[in-house]
């Protein structure tokens, strides 16, 4: 059964603090550290893009497992901020990495839930092609759309990628999926020239949306809370993460959140939360994401026993 | 049934905001008595669930004290 073998992530060195923009928006410690849940975003290189982030996060990849280019089948790439609008971004990360011309190659343009997306695409479409060894990165540089004058923006996202090795001697296999869209709100998350968000639109949508996506994912998989050893969720902003918790009625120690020191990395959020949980012992996680679109999308994963 | 200010009170406790609720004011905003931009929409959103009524954006400015929500409540209701 194909499946997630190895996930590595890259996060840029350097950091931007909220601590400096505390006068400027008028905010207090309490605030940046409980309410929003980022002290300092990373920052990219102005001159590096999309596949500049894939290709190190790729290379962070390569020291945690060994990896034969020649036999990588199948390179997806998430993200809406693409290196150009053509052509696609994982095409240029083929080149960098010098896969094989065997490989397929194909984007996907979906914000914060684009990782689950991503990985149902990925195997669905390896399973269906007979693809063997498959690489999905998540890719979404924020700081090329933020306006740093809009508080609702300007204090939350950081830039990071991931990618995840897709292949049969997996450690976590997916074991049902669910997704969903509301586009009737999408302007509530809209970049025309900058980013724009409706903050309480968005919250109301997670607050409101996402608990009961999750408890119908659970019951219509005949699963209850004590069956999920983790729960991982979109690294939204700390509230967001505590108000499904609680909606949820999950205990906290079950609700990892990890953005305080980089920042909400779209669709690569879940992604760096799973890679650190990936060796512990867990039978089964759950994971969820939510935003832009208004679009959402939950996974059970588990531990492959074979 | 008339909505009071001890109902909405009851409501700003349920979004598990800081501080004491018992002595906050009827008639001073929110957000002048520790009540965050974030909590302020937990807050409306409790309160559209509870009473089930819609809080549009646009009447925002209307529902700045607890004495305020009474009023736009028990008017959405009347």
């Amino acid at each position: 059964m194909l499946g997630i073998k190895e996930i590595a992530s890259y996060l840029p060195g350097k950091r931007v603090s909220n601590y400096d923009k505390k006068e400027k928006f008028d905010l207090d410690d309490d605030f940046i550290e409980n309410k929003i849940g980022v002290k300092y975003h990373a920052l990219k290189e102005e001159n590096e893009k999309s596949s500049d982030l894939a290709v190190k996060a790729f290379e962070n990849l390569t020291k945690k497992m060994s990896i034969d280019k020649e036999l990588i089948d199948c390179c997806i790439v998430v993200t809406q901020n693409p290196d150009f609008n053509i052509p696609h971004t994982s095409a240029i990360v083929h080149g960098k990495l010098e896969f094989s011309n065997d490989c397929a190659c194909f984007d996907i343009s979906l914000g914060c839930s684009g990782y689950i997306y991503g990985l149902s695409n990925i195997i669905a479409f390896m399973k269906s092609n007979n693809l063997k060894n498959g690489l999905l990165f998540t890719s979404d540089p924020y700081s090329e759309i933020i306006n740093h004058n809009d508080k609702n923006t300007d204090l939350i996202f950081g830039d990071g990628a991931t990618v995840t090795y897709i292949s049969k001697d997996a450690l976590y296999i997916p074991k049902a999926f669910s997704f969903g869209t509301n586009g009737k709100a999408y302007r509530e998350i809209l970049c025309d020239k900058n980013l724009f968000m409706n903050g309480r639109a968005v919250f109301n949508f997670t607050a409101t949306t996402i608990p009961k996506h999750i408890q119908k994912l659970l019951s219509d998989n005949s699963l209850e809370d004590k069956d999920i050893d983790k729960y991982i969720l979109h690294q939204g902003s700390k509230y967001i993460v505590e108000t499904i918790r609680k909606r949820l009625k999950v205990d906290e120690v079950k609700v990892p959140f990890d953005m305080y020191e980089y920042g909400n990395t779209v669709s690569s959020a879940v992604p760096i939360i799973l890679e650190k949980e990936l060796y512990d012992n867990h039978k089964r996680l759950l994971l969820s994401a939510y935003g832009i679109g208004l679009s959402w999308g939950s996974a059970i994963l588990e531990k492959n026993s074979n | 049934m008339k909505t009071t200010v001890e109902n909405i009170k009851e409501v700003i406790v349920e979004a598990d905001v800081l501080g004491d609720v018992d002595e906050m004011k009827s008639d001073v905003p929110l957000s002048e008595q520790g009540i965050d931009s974030l909590d302020i929409v937990n807050v409306y959103l409790l309160l559209e669930e509870k009473f089930e009524v819609s809080i549009p954006d646009e009447d925002l400015e209307q529902v700045k004290t607890i004495d305020d929500i009474v009023t736009y409540i028990n008017n959405k209701l009347a």
